[in-house]
């Protein structure tokens, strides 16, 4: 059964910034992308490192449709880990280096301006 | 005539086999001398051939067509030139694969693995069309096993594309050479990208194969050693290790996925260390090479690996756990190398203890796979 916890009052948590929050025992990661809230735990799965404290930026994609040229994309949907600079998608969770590994991600929700995150 | 018309090889092949395997060796070596290319050479190199064809030859080390410049290590007897082995005949090369126990054998040059030491383009690029034309012309007529891998001269990646698409069809061409010693720049440059789109389109896998040299180009300024015994180990390693990652960071695997890719002559001892370092530093610097889409290792899976000249250790246990490290139960074909000193019999690799079935594989399959042989082949 998940627990929802109150973390933050919107405004303090404006678009384009995250913050780290000490909820039931962990730490989660709260993004705020385009006014659209995600949460992820503050712990890389490449050597544990406090992800969530690292910058969110873009990322660099190249394909087969683009003709291979490097193009930025996904600017703000991107956080790199402070240690080795591994990036994860902060939608998914998903690394982008091993594609097959992801982060768990938590639920959040706005209610009269509280964020609340959802903790399984 | 074969110059080693008292073979050695004689009631030696392997007395056990799984059933009904054939053996494909992806790496045996004909003897291309200046003098047997001089007809097949257009002009006016023809006169370059002809004025080197007499130079008494030492063994892959010919002034002006094969300059090894390696030649500096105390010549006691049996250390160097003397232990030249070559076949100059497809009867001779057929006779020996039978000894062998090899029903196919695809032929790589003798001298020209140092084609791209060459610095004249237009004069490397008359010798590797002479030789392709020589070996399609004298080696590859009939089907008796023989096929062939044509060599693709990296001075002139337009030229080497060219000659690609002349031999797409050839039905015993199999394989593209990709001249790995002294080659300048390294595979992944963005100039070769007509070589690769050429193999794509031909569906021709292409192969880097290396040899000894001292030249003044990465990795093959080796002059700090003193032996060839450290010259040979890094002769060809370091050109594979150098030119997989060369073709990695440039995302050569990548941006032809349906490219096949093989490397010769190196052992697999260093397959799962690139492939593990390339995972590691990839995590750190993933947007340096944005066109992957997945772990190096994953496209290091994808390619092929010949086993000679394999590891010896002790406990052969261990071969099977390296080659289990990269995939290689689908990926590594075996290779004699055939007549070269260092040649490794099929006896060593059937050693490594793995299942019939992988020993079928290493022995065939995966070499099937890789050259797209027909099955009449």
């Amino acid at each position: 059964m998940a627990v929802e916890h109150v973390v933050s009052r919107v405004e303090d948590l404006p678009v384009g910034t995250h913050k780290v929050f000490r909820v039931g025992g962990r730490e989660i990661g709260i993004f705020n992308v385009e006014g659209r809230y995600y949460a992820l735990p503050n712990n890389c799965l490449h050597q544990n490192g406090p992800l969530c404290k690292g910058s969110v930026s873009g990322t660099l994609e190249s394909t087969a449709q683009g003709g291979w040229k490097p193009s930025w994309v996904r600017e703000g949907e991107i956080v790199i880990c402070p240690w080795h600079t591994m990036e994860f998608d902060i939608i998914t969770g998903r690394c982008l280096a091993e594609p097959r590994r992801r982060l768990p991600t938590y639920t959040v929700t706005v209610i009269d301006s509280e964020i609340r995150v959802s903790i399984p | 005539m074969s110059e080693n018309a008292d073979s050695t090889l004689e009631g030696r092949a392997p007395k056990k086999l799984p059933q009904g395997v054939k053996v494909i060796d992806v790496d045996v070596h004909a003897h291309e001398t200046p003098g047997a290319l001089i007809p097949y050479c257009e002009m006016p190199w023809r006169k370059c051939l002809e004025s080197i064809a007499k130079v008494p030859e030492r063994y892959l080390d010919i002034p002006f067509f094969a300059p090894q410049m390696a030649v500096w290590t105390p010549p006691f007897p049996q250390s160097g030139s003397e232990r030249r082995n070559v076949v100059t005949s497809v009867a001779q090369m057929r006779k020996d694969l039978d000894e062998l126990r090899v029903d196919v054998g695809v032929i790589f040059p003798d001298n020209l693995l140092l084609l791209a030491a060459l610095r004249d383009s237009d004069y490397a690029v008359a010798l590797a069309r002479a030789y392709n034309r020589w070996l399609t012309g004298e080696w590859l007529g009939e089907d008796n096993g023989m096929k062939g891998a044509i060599v693709a001269p990296s001075q002139s990646p337009v030229a080497a594309a060219e000659e690609i698409r002349r031999y797409a069809t050839h039905k015993n061409v199999a394989a593209i050479y990709l001249p790995s010693c002294c080659v300048d720049p390294m595979y992944g440059h963005r100039c070769y990208d007509p070589v690769y789109e050429a193999a794509q389109e031909a569906d021709l896998p292409v192969m880097l194969h290396s040899v000894t040299a001292i030249f003044p180009v990465f990795p093959f300024n080796l002059n700090g050693f003193t032996t060839m015994f450290s010259a040979h180990i890094a002769s060809h390693g370091f050109s594979m290790v150098a030119n997989l990652l060369s073709m990695m960071e440039t995302g050569v695997p990548a941006r032809y996925p349906k490219l096949r890719i093989g490397f010769s002559e190196s052992g697999i001892g260093w397959v799962p260390w690139i492939m593990m370092r390339m995972d590691k530093e990839y995590k750190e610097r993933r947007r340096e090479m944005p066109f992957l889409s997945d772990l190096p290792s994953t496209y290091v899976r994808q390619m092929f690996f010949a086993t000679q000249p394999i590891e010896e250790p002790e406990n052969m246990q261990q071969m099977a756990t390296i080659l289990s490290l990269f995939g290689g139960e689908r990926s590594l074909m075996f290779a004699s190398d055939w007549p070269h000193h260092d040649f490794d019999h099929p006896n060593k690799v059937l050693q490594i203890p793995v299942s019939p079935e992988i020993q079928r594989n290493i022995l065939g399959e995966n070499a099937s796979r890789f050259l797209k042989l027909k099955e009449n082949a």
